[in-house]
């Protein structure tokens, strides 16, 4: 089992070096709200899912894939911590 | 009769003033409100100092107060330019500068993510948000002050120009394409007649402000007296809450880019159900894959279906009403034939009208086609010219670039273009402006862009550069560079760093070899797809 710090800066990396410092944006909070700014765009999306669920083992289902359930680094966390529970 | 954008607006306003103009983001404008504040902002713009023909910046991300500040500043007599508000500060400000715009529509966030060379080069602002620093004569909340009841009285005729919407260039710097009134209304009432868009039309508006396609969902919304739903940025990036959202609001009009409504039918599970208040689906800006096409029309049996053809130059200059029957044996969409009041024609490199099923460059001639480019007077030159079949008095007409053939089903079908413009997402983007940002780059000795076609998005863009010192600079810090230069679309996805580009005998980079390297498969973006597209250039 991943623990849950693990996870976020699992994520937060990910997030980092796939979309934001392409984009010239070095360092994020987990707050930020990623699709605001472009940091992810509507392809980005999808292979932040895939990433996801390779790397959690989990299935996130194409109704999940919310502003909601996507919008930061924090959301992205509860999202997975959530799936990993069930 | 309307000969002004905004007199669609006070005509609606008279006739529908408490009906829901414009929504976005929770919020919503009704026509008598929206008819008085942009009265109020006009008359906040003429005390700012804005004069007939004089270039207004709006810049912040879509919201009630986009639509209120277009009617605003037309109504001041000025002219609109929309400004990508996810665009890097440096663009943003050669736009600024490029076209002289002194006086910026803005909100906090954007202001900030100004240059200072940029903020120097304002005279102001003015804030959509409350302004916080003291600054109130120039927020929002100082419309009040100013009549509402009328706009300030400006003598206006249809030819003077409406806005100004940038394109990539392939010098390296976006080119204004200046629009008249005259040029959009043209277009606004061929689409109010073929749609038959009316007061009880729900519209939605997926493209982004800077984007013509925008101009139907606006202006047609006001010209009808219907409701106009803003799509953000941050909503189109989820097909499933996008469907839902389609459903909810009851849209019945539905315009965007094909890729947005391929994105609809990978990932939203979309069913008939989902899209039975859609009436019309249309689209433009770049082809629609038959396969995906033939799934739409098999989901939305309600719906009419039309693609939309035109460069910016010229709103929309063909169309073609997709027929159901010819679907399933259609191998290619055509564009169709052109719009009421334009003509199109093909010509070949001679210089003759072309025959039937010989291909040549559409040219267009007509009162949509626009003035060319602002203060580029050579570009304007070559892509505005003197209609040589018209030899009694002077035309202009313009030519798309775009290489056409008449087949004998009395349609025009795209064959390719005639230089390196290219489509990903519908963004027109120039590679020669994605080189010269590379090459801008201290450490660059050459670089090549290549678009590598992609069902999904049309295109996607890689790139190959040689470093004057080989292993001093790496594809990362070169996506930064291009970050601050360019739009995020037109940043390329790869970038292959070697020692040398390929080259022909004649020492000119090989493109054909490049590209024939790059052909490799490039994943289609999807759940399945977590590999990184393979490096082309094995080092």
């Amino acid at each position: 089992m991943i623990e849950a710090a693990e996870v976020k800066d699992r994520i937060r990396e990910y997030v980092r070096e796939e979309f934001a410092k392409s984009k010239g944006i070095n360092e994020i909070t987990d707050q930020e709200v990623l699709t605001k700014n472009g940091i992810i765009d509507s392809m980005g999306i999808f292979r932040l899912v895939a990433f996801l669920e390779e790397t959690f083992n989990v299935r996130i289902g194409d109704e999940e894939i919310t502003h909601d359930n996507l919008e930061s680094v924090d959301a992205i966390e509860r999202l997975v911590i959530t799936k990993t529970k069930k | 009769m309307a000969y002004l954008l905004q007199q669609l607006l006070s005509k609606s306003a008279r006739a529908y003033p408490e009906k829901m103009a414009v929504w976005a983001r929770g919020m919503s404008i009704a026509y008598r409100e929206l008819e008085e504040q942009s009265n109020q902002l006009a008359h906040l713009l003429r005390k700012r100092g804005v004069k007939k023909g004089d270039r207004v910046g709006l810049f912040f991300p879509k919201c009630v107060q986009s639509v209120v500040s277009m009617l605003g500043v037309l109504k001041a007599g000025g002219v609109y330019v929309p400004l990508d508000p996810q665009a890097p500060a440096d663009r943003v400000g050669y736009i600024i500068e490029n076209c002289g715009i002194r006086v910026l529509i803005t909100n906090h966030e954007k202001r900030q993510a100004l240059s200072s060379e940029t903020s120097s080069a304002l005279e102001c602002c003015i804030l959509i948000d409350e302004s916080g620093n003291g600054d109130a004569a120039n927020s929002w909340s100082a419309l009040s002050e100013f009549p509402a009841d009328h706009a300030p009285q400006v003598s206006l005729i249809e030819t003077d120009l409406a806005y100004i919407l940038y394109t990539s260039g392939s010098t390296g710097r976006p080119k204004g394409v200046m629009l008249s009134h005259q040029n959009a209304l043209t277009f606004v009432e061929w689409c109010a007649e073929e749609f038959k868009v009316n007061c009880n039309d729900q519209l939605s508006n997926h493209a982004p402000l800077h984007f013509d396609l925008s101009v139907f969902d606006i202006y047609n919304t006001l010209e009808a007296g219907a409701t106009v739903y803003l799509i953000t940025e941050e909503l189109a990036l989820f097909p499933t809450s996008l469907a839902n959202f389609i459903e909810s609001k009851g849209i019945t009009i539905w315009y965007s880019v094909p890729s947005a409504l391929m994105l609809l039918l990978l990932h939203a599970h979309l069913t008939p159900e989902k899209l039975k208040s859609v009436r019309t689906i249309l689209f433009a800006g770049e082809v629609f894959p038959m396969k995906y096409l033939r799934q739409l029309a098999d989901i939305s049996q309600n719906s009419e279906l039309y693609n939309l053809y035109g460069p910016t130059e010229t709103n929309v200059c063909t169309y073609y009403k997709i027929e159901r029957e010819r679907l399933s044996t259609l191998e290619k969409l055509p564009i169709g034939i052109a719009c009421a009041n334009t003509e199109a024609f093909a010509v070949t490199p001679d210089g003759r009208l072309a025959a039937q099923g010989e291909p040549g460059e559409l040219y267009v001639r007509g009162p949509s086609v626009t003035y060319g480019y602002w203060a580029d007077s050579d570009k304007t030159r070559t892509m505005v010219v003197p209609n040589q079949f018209q030899p009694h008095f002077e035309e202009k007409m313009y030519r798309t670039g775009d290489i056409v053939m008449l087949s004998d089903d009395g349609n025009y079908y795209f064959q390719g273009r005639r230089d390196s413009m290219i489509k990903s997402r519908g963004y027109r983007i120039e590679l020669g402006e994605i080189e010269s940002a590379l090459l801008s780059h201290p450490g660059v000795r050459e670089a090549a862009v290549l678009a590598v076609p992609d069902e999904v998005m049309g295109n996607r863009i890689r790139a190959v550069v040689a470093a004057h010192v080989p292993d001093s600079i790496t594809a990362l810090e070169l996506q930064q560079y291009c970050a601050s230069r360019v739009p995020k679309y037109m940043i390329p996805e790869l970038i292959d760093l070697c020692e040398e580009l390929p080259k022909t005998s004649t020492g000119k980079i090989d493109r054909v070899k490049l590209a024939q390297s790059a052909r490799g498969p490039l994943q289609i973006p999807g759940r399945a797809t977590t590999a990184r597209p393979q490096p082309f250039l094995q080092q």
